[in-house]
């Protein structure tokens, strides 16, 4: 799939831009605050309907505009035309399909399959044990309905159950107790079937990343992802496992009126060479094991969805020294259709212009091609 | 605003129905508006009927109009087999497939501490009673297949356990007459774990 033509109206520093990208590699070079990563803004506007900034529509806005409008042409077996209209008196945007107007943005959602790689994902490596988890399940849902469906399922179950475990801390009784162990087993039948799924994706995962790592380092590091799931605890199956956790921590749950057991709690343990990247890793490790992760979840998703996903690069050169950058610019070519912003006072002499591939210059939010 | 007052509390009334908005409560009571008298009297007197006439039956909490519902009177139905359902409505659509032969027992609902809906609200105890006659063999679970129906059926099935009778669920997946093709992945994957053997 890809992304033929894009138009800005009103969209952060574009007035009125329309550009018309390359099938392969785009490469938008301009100064800080020009306006590149706007562009990818918009195109993730477009795929997931959601900011990947945490930005108000408002905010996205053109200075003293009232509206903004993002129109894309995607490419894939069929051509779609996607408009999103927002303004600012309404507070609200409008999607329209091939002119058609939908009614839910969940009819957008999963339609366009995009990977994003920012600055931002020093988090996934980084961050709270959340990020990470957040990183797998969007992963596996973008891949499978099946996993969204228990997921929802799951969360549902820990909202009432902390709802009883509120109510027990408020007003012990055997009857709320009688009823928690059903909820008990709803958790542990759910989170269970979570559990199995991730196990399976990073089985599967790992392979995709440290094909990853060959391209970027070489084979010198080996990366491994470890799943730690329901605290390390040791036992028969996940099950009994689940079972004695519970049991375990009930009066803790109770008094501390939450759900201190199950895959919402789990974490995932990357390592180079088994050494655990999040103590021992240096700051180039902790950007090479991000963009592996990107990397390898472009080529998972080709694989699952069998569809190319769009591939966004923000800043991606920034924090990279050159021998790093250099074989991510060679990686870049077996993708599909990448979009990367580059800050134009660095030297990037290395990175190799193919015919076929655009570089876009960007000027205070006008548009040229080099 | 100047409404006629009797007109404006009819429009409220059909206003608090489920599905009826604002317009529609107000064409529902202009239309009765234009009924003569006799033809309204008969929808008020059915509407009071379903009060006076209708209760739940003492068994299993299904719509009666004596003490016991139809399903519980009946001498052809297998008293050996209870189709646990949540709503009276559940009752309807099984009736309505002609498929099942035994008693009904209806909850009246799910457990949802959100929202305030606990075991004892539920008319679960009854059931196990019942269940506990010695005539019951068989409990089918036939609540929705959502997070709370589903913890609902656990719960249940944890407190018949020491009764030793069958406990079955209802099965899921692809609509008859539903093409693969239709139906959501989801219901797809879950229908393709839980198959058969034929």
């Amino acid at each position: 799939m890809t992304l033929k033509n894009l138009s800005l109206k009103n969209f952060r520093i574009h007035k009125k831009s329309d550009i018309t990208f390359s099938n392969n590699l785009n490469f938008i070079v301009g100064g800080n605050g020009q306006g590149k990563t706007s562009i990818l803004e918009a195109i993730y506007i477009m795929c997931t309907t959601k900011n990947f900034k945490a930005s108000s529509d408002s905010e996205l806005t053109r200075f003293g505009g009232n509206e903004f409008e993002i129109d894309g042409k995607f490419e894939d077996l069929t051509e779609d035309i996607i408009r999103i209209y927002f303004n600012k008196s309404d507070n609200k945007r409008y999607y329209f399909q091939n002119g058609k107007q939908l009614n839910r943005n969940a009819e957008i959602i999963g339609k366009f399959p995009i990977v994003l790689l920012t600055p931002e994902d020093h988090s996934l490596t980084q961050g709270y044990p959340a990020e990470r988890r957040k990183f797998v399940d969007s992963v596996i849902c973008q891949a499978s309905e099946l996993y969204l469906s228990s997921l929802l399922d799951y969360n549902k179950t820990l909202r009432q159950r902390s709802n009883l475990l509120f109510r027990l801390n408020e007003n012990y009784s055997s009857s709320l107790i009688d009823q928690l162990e059903a909820w008990d087993e709803k958790l542990i039948n759910t989170g269970t079937e979570l559990i199995r799924f991730r196990m399976k994706f990073v089985l599967e995962f790992e392979k995709y990343v440290e094909e990853s790592f060959r391209f970027i380092v070489d084979d010198s590091e080996k990366p491994v992802i470890k799943y730690d799931y329901l605290n390390s605890y040791s036992g028969d199956s996940i099950e009994e496992m689940f079972k004695k956790l519970l049991i375990e921590k009930k009066d803790e749950e109770i008094r501390r009126r939450s759900n201190l057991v199950g895959p919402h709690r789990d974490d995932f343990i990357f390592l180079i060479n088994e050494n655990e990247l999040k103590i021992f890793g240096s700051q180039g490790q902790h950007k090479t094991f991000q963009v592996a992760l990107r990397f390898a979840q472009y080529f998972y998703l080709k694989d699952k969805i069998g569809r190319l996903p769009i591939f966004l690069l923000d800043d991606v050169f920034g924090e990279l020294d050159s021998k790093r950058a250099i074989r991510i610019s060679q990686y870049l070519k077996q993708v599909g259709q990448a979009f990367i912003t580059i800050t134009d006072f660095a030297n990037f002499s290395f990175l190799h212009k193919e015919e076929d591939d655009a570089k876009l210059l960007i000027t205070n939010g006008e548009v040229s091609y080099a | 605003m100047n409404i006629a007052e009797p007109l404006l509390a009819a429009i409220e009334e059909f206003n608090k129905f489920p599905g009826i908005g604002r317009k529609t409560a107000q064409r529902l009571a202009l239309f009765l508006l234009k009924r003569n008298e006799h033809e309204v009297k008969n929808f008020v007197n059915s509407i009071l009927d379903l009060k006076s006439k209708l209760h739940f039956c003492g068994d299993c909490f299904n719509l009666a109009t004596e003490d016991k519902c139809e399903v519980c009177l009946s001498p052809k139905r297998d008293r050996s087999i209870i189709c646990v359902v949540e709503e009276v409505s559940d009752v309807i659509s099984i009736e309505k497939s002609n498929e099942f032969n035994g008693l009904y027992h209806v909850l009246g609902g799910v457990l949802n501490p959100l929202s305030g809906v606990h075991q004892d609200d539920l008319k679960i105890k009854e059931l196990i009673k019942r269940a506990s006659n010695g005539e019951t063999k068989e409990l089918i679970l036939a609540v929705n297949p959502d997070t709370e129906g589903e913890t609902t059926s656990l719960y249940i099935a944890k407190n018949v356990k020491h009764l030793g009778i069958k406990v079955t669920r209802i099965a899921r997946g692809i609509p008859i007459g539903g093409d693969l093709e239709f139906a959501d992945e989801a219901t797809v994957g879950r229908a393709v774990l839980g198959r058969i053997e034929i």
